[in-house]
């Protein structure tokens, strides 16, 4: 080790006895959640309901690409992109295809009811300067909207390809008619008026990014990456925490990790596939493992 | 329209080493090596920021700051992984830099890691110093991604393409996280004071390490000559390197009272850069 080094971890022996003596910590103001209105609902397609959500003054700034956290009242919490105007500081558009239990309450918001919001959060941010084509599957739209907005006020050389499973799919009337193809049922070759040098930008269902991500080859393809890919093929097991001497069910369908969350809200956790390593207990990788037998344990929680 | 409050995600990149050349960025072995530091600290200090940050998470009353915290723990520890595969490689070729990463890791476990003996109160000052000097060197971690985003002088000198891919990839994390420690010093101690304080401390070492990592490797590459001032200064003309006098510049950024990491570099052209990056596309 050389002088400089040896120095430092030296005075640093004593620079720690003397740190609480150079004053308290003086931790910041805590922000007050964001609590919305519903200020009023629209039907925009038989299934589909848009809310303006208003606050008690202008809301935070967001930019294309960015959803909103909605705490339901039932607990629930749900996900929704942003589909308005940015310009428009004193309200929020969401809109949400009834298709689960958080959807419907959803729909089922009267106006006037306050819910609690986190965000906006940007999961999917729009930085197109060049040619681009935007890709939109069914309620995918609601995130692509405001980037295909951005680029008619840019004059930007954009196309959208639209795929709904009826004719009557939402935002059809904001959309101009050059520009924009419309396809109803499966679709195929949706890259087809990509431009080489140019980026794709796309949101809908997994089956379709997983076709665009096959197709793709030179563009610079932008989608969604917030959710955590679904656990497939999951059996039920029970999470055994030894230390604590608890032990939880992990359903098929949810992670070790989604249910240790739930009861301890600070455990340290990133990229939910396994690789980072953050979410590590005594060498578990609690995010993807599961365990062979039907029992995980981890010694030292 | 500059994208803002971004939901930070690791990705899951590889880097292919098998046919770097010993000095990637042709004939400018001084370069290399100055470059090639990052490799020999990185490892050790972003797994500790990672060690730091997750001591940290349940100090945070605010979610979206732990939302933040967590993303940027992924996005640092897949660095010091992919990092630390260089350091791999150069010891395959011959070139066995654990005398020095030993070095590294001294310091940030004897120096800056846990210890024993202090009472609560040292304890919990001693993370929020942590975070402080985390911040600060998340500072320079922002000013030279953004730097290295801009640096076309390496594709114009021919510099290797997956090192490029690996330097930039880095560089963009680093864009787009940069506000995410000075953000959480923020949240557990506003002062002025404990952020000017975290960057004298940081920058004399900080400069100290990358120095003598780059003698040390220039000592170890029998190719490679020896490090003098006059070389630094060629390559930072050329663009190869940031200058002295830029980087005494954006360190003296950091104690303007009215400082943000935001007002470094673009996330717009981080988030393009990712869109483009043969590792981060390989790694969706
Ligand atoms: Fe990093
Ligand atoms: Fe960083």
């Amino acid at each position: 080790m050389d002088r400089f080094l040896r120095g430092l971890a030296r005075f640093t022996d004593g620079y720690l006895k003397v740190l609480p003596l150079l004053g308290k910590a003086v931790p910041d103001r805590p922000n007050a959640p964001l609590v919305l209105e519903v200020a009023r609902r629209t039907r925009v397609a038989p299934d589909v309901v848009a809310l303006r959500l208003v606050g008690d003054g202008p809301l935070p700034a967001w930019q294309p690409g960015c959803h909103l956290d909605l705490h339901l009242p039932s607990g629930l919490r749900r996900q929704y992109s942003l589909c308005g105007d940015p310009a428009d500081r004193d309200g929020y558009r969401i809109a949400v295809r009834r298709v689960g239990a958080g959807s419907a309450e959803v729909h089922d918001l009267p106006t006037g009811t306050r819910i609690t919001v986190r965000g906006p959060r940007n999961a999917f941010p729009f930085v197109a300067g060049g040619p681009v084509l935007f890709v939109a599957g069914g309620i995918g739209i609601t995130a692509i909207l405001p980037m295909v907005q951005a680029s008619r006020r840019d004059g930007l050389d954009w196309r959208l390809v639209y795929v709904g499973r009826a004719r009557a799919m939402p935002f059809l009337d904001e959309l101009p008619d050059d520009r924009v193809e419309v396809r109803t049922g499966r679709s195929a070759d949706l890259l087809r008026d990509a431009h080489p040098e140019g980026a794709v930008y796309c949101c809908g269902p997994p089956s379709m990014l997983d076709a665009v991500r096959r197709d793709f080859a030179s563009a610079r393809l932008h989608f969604e990456r917030f959710s955590p890919p679904p656990v497939v093929d999951g059996r039920p097991f029970s999470l055994e925490l030894r230390r604590s001497g608890v032990v939880l069910p992990v359903p098929a369908d949810r992670s070790a990790l989604d249910v240790l969350k739930d009861l301890r809200p600070d455990v340290p956790y990133s990229c939910r596939q396994g690789f980072c390593g953050t979410c590590e207990v005594g060498g578990v990788r609690v995010c993807v493992q599961r365990p062979t037998g039907d029992r995980l344990v981890l010694e030292d929680l | 329209m500059e994208p803002d409050n971004l939901v930070l995600q690791p990705r899951d990149v590889h880097f292919d080493w098998t046919a770097l050349p010993m000095h990637w960025v042709p004939e400018e072995p001084v370069t290399t090596h100055v470059m090639n530091v990052l490799h020999l600290l990185l490892p050790a200090g972003e797994r500790w920021f990672v060690r730091t940050f997750r001591q940290a998470v349940p100090l945070i009353t605010d979610d979206d700051l732990r939302e933040d915290v967590l993303g940027f723990i992924g996005q640092e520890a897949t660095h010091a992984e992919a990092h630390g595969g260089v350091l791999d490689h150069l010891l395959a070729k011959g070139l066995d830099p654990r005398p020095f990463t030993d070095r590294v890791e001294w310091v940030f476990d004897r120096v800056l890691g846990d210890r024993p003996g202090l009472t609560a109160g040292q304890q919990r000052e001693q993370l929020v110093e942590r975070i402080a000097i985390v911040a600060a060197v998340e500072h320079f971690t922002a000013y030279l991604g953004d730097w290295m985003l801009n640096a076309t002088a390496f594709d114009r000198a021919g510099a290797d393409p997956t090192m490029l891919d690996l330097l930039r990839w880095h560089a963009a994390e680093e864009v787009e996280h940069r506000s995410v420690a000075f953000d959480l010093m923020r949240h557990l101690d506003r002062r002025y004071t404990r952020r000017a304080r975290a960057m004298l401390l940081s920058a004399p070492p900080l400069l100290h390490l990358w120095v003598q990592g780059a003698r040390f490797l220039m000592a170890a590459d029998p190719d490679a000559g020896r490090l003098a001032l006059r070389d630094f200064r060629r390559a930072g003309r050329r663009g190869l390197l940031p200058t002295g006098y830029d980087l005494t510049r954006a360190f003296l950024r950091y104690f303007h009272r009215g400082y943000h990491p935001k007002q470094e570099g673009s996330t717009s052209q981080a988030v393009a850069y990712l869109a483009t990056s043969p590792a981060a596309r390989d790694a969706h």
